[in-house]
């Protein structure tokens, strides 16, 4: 421990803590800029400068690291100019005019700095140079002109996402921020995730939807999790007169720290279905609207009379973003049910049926947070520039810090270009390639088999030796192998694991995939003569597959927040609440258990999946449970 | 003891920021208590006194010779000089067509704009002659720069109030705010 002064009050902070750190553990704020709490002390502003007894110039206080018996004052005229000054000249350099941007009266850092220093002016006026607007970008808009040149969002860019769109381009006042090689964001090389535009401390990046809709203070902010899918990033989505502002990464979320993808950032802003605002029932052949009641009663009676027939029952589907509670009714009311009941979820347990397959336990597998601890990752029958991209995130900036990444993938996914060990791979060719890696570890490696897996036999002789050297690897794996051997490729996977002392993590598929595959919604189906197709989509937009399959049932219900072409098919149609209109909770792909939060109010005739479910359960004369703990097998 | 003279005037701005002044509503009557209100856009007297005013106000930025004029007269005549509003404080709204060269903005203005037809740039020798917007301190020294696009009434309320009462202003916390 170190011991320092700091404006007169002594602490004692551990070794390597910087200045800045060591002040906020004291209770005393030093202005900043480019500092973050998410992102590596970086030292560009000099708004942190502070006076350090025996040192000859003022020091930044994000980057110094404290040493022991330093004194430190943060509130001295020389200190003070020099912030006002650094203001001064921040102000002075582009165009930072308040009355015309977004962020200003409370959201922009810089404003608030000047607010806090007292500046009722700006001693040098601005120059007057334009600079550029990019507007390319779908989802948001970067204005030179508000940049101050903190690199927050280069940083962000490499440092959180590891994608390094962002840079810098040119010297001192022709500094210009560029993506990639200077084209435009909207057709660089960015992945969308948003966290430049979240970590901007200025109004030089602002996303689209949000812009001028409300200052921080007047908006709610709502803490939740992302039901995108089964990573469960933490988020808080900000609303205003119950219509959503803005989703953000929640900087205090364990899982993702801040970061979240452009699913669960931006495609709820971006949403364009129709809802679905009251109960419909088919009659003479169109979809008319009716009271709860009423629909709730031809549901009931239609179920209890294929429930008679000695062929063809109910075919029950459900979506895997309904959370726990609905799901545990929902599979109470249809299993629960005599005849011949098919109960799935929309996956069919195409993520977790392995789980199963071969005794697999989650209890086994690591956090995905054990892929910054990592030092060699292995991802393999899983897209994750595509699908689950924070975890893609995490891999692609472990790179960044020195950790070897292999990627195994079927076709080229972009991870190539960020790692020299992404392997293409022949289709199908999965099994043999693990066993491969597994012969080559053990110096047993023969030539023939390689031909088949479409790499030479010395890159996995490579690979192996990364293997041998790690100290602590991880293996991420998906499901994306051939449907024949996908049990045979995960044990071997687990097989290789655990003689290489690997961690290892499944991804699995939306937001409460592997809850679902607990309560057994995890089989394929065929309607095979179901009299009655019931389908719980909640907000999931029914892929064309599964519409093709079910559509020329006889009698189709379908439960969900938006029109689709299957609730134009349905006979009867309930409308029920979307991920922001409900709470609830969500088991995460490595197992743990979170809770959803309402951020929206529904409109009056919505109702929450669990409502309709105890409702309709209700109408059955069934009894149900609603505790879902016990369900929840960790 | 005379109360203290106060003179406003206002330049290159939208008139917001006297609006804010009327927005005080009955506490005017304290600022008329406690000072005189000679010139301003809102009296008859309209240029400050040539023997003087104690303290001048000016809203808006400075774009013509005409402003200047108006800014250097206003200091010539006053002891404490006011820059009431982002305007008068920093260039303002009327700043943004700095980004533009002068010749465009008047095209853009006199002939291009959706609504005009047969426009034309007006070159009367009695006009005054438009310059790039500058805040006030940019032409003459300023004592008291008031920010706020308009400052709120209570700030200028408490502004005119402390000053006619000999004291200096303090803008901090709950009354700085840049628009």
């Amino acid at each position: 421990m170190y011991h320092l002064k700091i404006d007169g009050k002594e602490i004692d902070v551990p070794e390597g803590t910087t200045v800045l750190k060591a002040a906020k553990m004291a209770g005393i704020e030093i202005p900043t800029l480019c500092d973050h709490p998410a992102l590596e002390p970086y030292g560009g502003c000099r708004l942190c400068l502070v006076e350090i007894e025996g040192a000859r110039t003022l020091q930044p206080a994000c980057t110094l690291p404290a040493g022991n018996n330093m004194v430190i004052q943060t509130q001295t005229e020389k200190v003070k100019s020099a912030r006002t000054f650094v203001l001064s000249m921040l102000f002075s350099e582009r165009n930072h005019f308040c009355p015309y941007c977004q962020v200003s009266g409370g959201d922009c850092e810089l404003q608030n700095a000047a607010y806090d220093e007292e500046m009722t002016h700006w001693p040098l006026q601005p120059n007057w140079q334009v600079f550029e607007v990019d507007a390319s970008h779908p989802y948001f808009v970067l204005d030179h002109n508000r940049c101050i040149l903190c690199r927050r969002c280069v940083r962000a860019c490499g440092e959180l996402v590891g994608n390094f769109t962002l840079g810098m381009e040119e010297r001192g006042s022709k500094t210009i921020l560029v993506a990639d090689l200077g084209v435009p964001l909207g057709s660089s090389s960015c992945v969308s995730c948003g966290t430049c535009v979240q970590i901007c401390p200025t109004g030089a990046l602002i996303d689209r939807w949000s812009a001028y809709r409300g200052h921080e203070t007047d908006i709610t902010s709502t803490e939740t999790i992302c039901v995108g899918c089964s990573i469960g990033c933490g988020i808080n989505v900000l609303t205003r007169n119950n219509s959503l502002v803005r989703i953000e990464g929640n900087w205090d979320a364990e899982i993702n720290g801040g970061v979240i993808c452009e699913v669960g950032r931006f495609h709820p802003m971006a949403e364009k279905r129709n809802r679905i605002v009251t109960p419909l029932i088919r009659r003479n052949g169109v979809l008319k609207a009716a009271t709860w009641d009423e629909a709730l009663s031809v549901v009931s009676t239609k179920l209890q009379e294929v429930n008679t027939l000695k062929t063809g029952g109910v075919a029950a589907i459900a979506t895997t973003r309904l959370p726990v509670e609905g799901l545990n009714l929902f599979s109470q009311i249809f299993t629960g049910q005599s005849g011949n009941n098919v109960v799935t979820s929309t996956e069919e347990g195409f993520y977790t049926s392995f789980t199963k397959d071969i005794e697999f336990s989650v209890r086994k597998e690591a956090g995905l947070e054990e892929i910054n601890k990592a030092d060699l990752l292995l991802t393999i029958g899983v897209n994750l520039v595509k699908d689950h991209q924070v975890a893609g995130f995490f891999v692609k900036r472990a790179i960044g810090k020195e950790t070897n990444v292999i990627t195994v993938t079927n076709e080229s996914t972009g991870m190539e270009s960020f790692t020299p060990y992404g392997k293409i791979i022949n289709k199908g060719s999965e099994l043999s390639f693990v066993s491969a890696l597994n012969s080559a570890y053990h110096n047993q490696l023969h030539g023939e088999i390689m031909e088949k897996v479409g790499i030479s036999s010395q890159e996995v002789v490579k690979l192996a030796t990364l293997f041998k050297n790690a100290k602590n690897p991880m293996i991420i794996f998906g499901v994306e192998f051939e449907a024949k051997n996908k049990s045979d490729v995960i044990r071997a996977l687990l097989q290789f694991a655990s003689e290489t002392n690997s961690k290892f993590a499944s991804l699995k598929g939306n937001a409460n995939s592997l809850f679902a595959s607990q309560l057994n919604l995890d089989s394929s189906f065929t309607l095979n003569g179901s009299q009655v197709v019931f389908l719980a989509l909640g907000d999931e937009d029914p892929s064309q597959t599964l519409t093709q399959r079910v559509e020329n049932a006889p009698f189709i219900i379908v439960q969900a927040s938006y029109q689709s072409a299957l609730s134009a098919k349905a006979d009867v149609v309930l409308p029920v609440t979307n991920w922001l209109e409900q709470n609830g909770h969500y088991v995460t792909s490595d197992g743990k258990t979170q809770e959803a939060k309402r951020a929206l109010v529904p409109a009056s005739d919505i109702k929450s999946n669990e409502e309709v479910f105890l409702a309709l359960g209700s109408k059955l004369g069934l009894v149900l449970d609603e505790n879902w703990m016990d369900a929840i097998k960790i | 003891m005379s109360k203290p003279k106060v003179a406003t005037d206002w330049m290159a701005g939208c008139a917001g920021c006297h609006m804010s002044l009327l927005d005080m509503d009955e506490r005017i009557l304290q600022v008329l208590e406690l000072a005189e209100l000679r010139a301003s856009p809102i009296t008859d007297l309209k240029e400050a006194d040539e023997s003087g005013v104690d303290v001048g106000v000016l809203e808006g930025g400075i774009n013509n010779t005409a402003n200047e004029h108006q800014a250097k007269l206003m200091r010539s005549r006053c002891k404490y000089l006011v820059a009431l509003g982002d305007c008068a404080v920093f260039g303002g709204v009327p700043a943004m067509r700095n980004f533009f060269t002068i010749e465009e903005t008047l095209r853009r203005a006199y002939i291009e704009t959706e609504s005009t037809i047969d426009g034309f740039i007006p070159t009367d020798p009695e006009l005054a002659v438009p310059t790039k917007v500058r805040a006030v301190q940019e032409v003459v020294p300023v004592d008291l720069h008031v920010p706020g696009c308009p400052p709120d009434a209570d700030v200028i309320f408490y502004v005119l109030a402390e000053l006619a009462q000999g004291r200096v202003p303090e803008l901090k916390g709950d009354k700085l705010h840049w628009h």
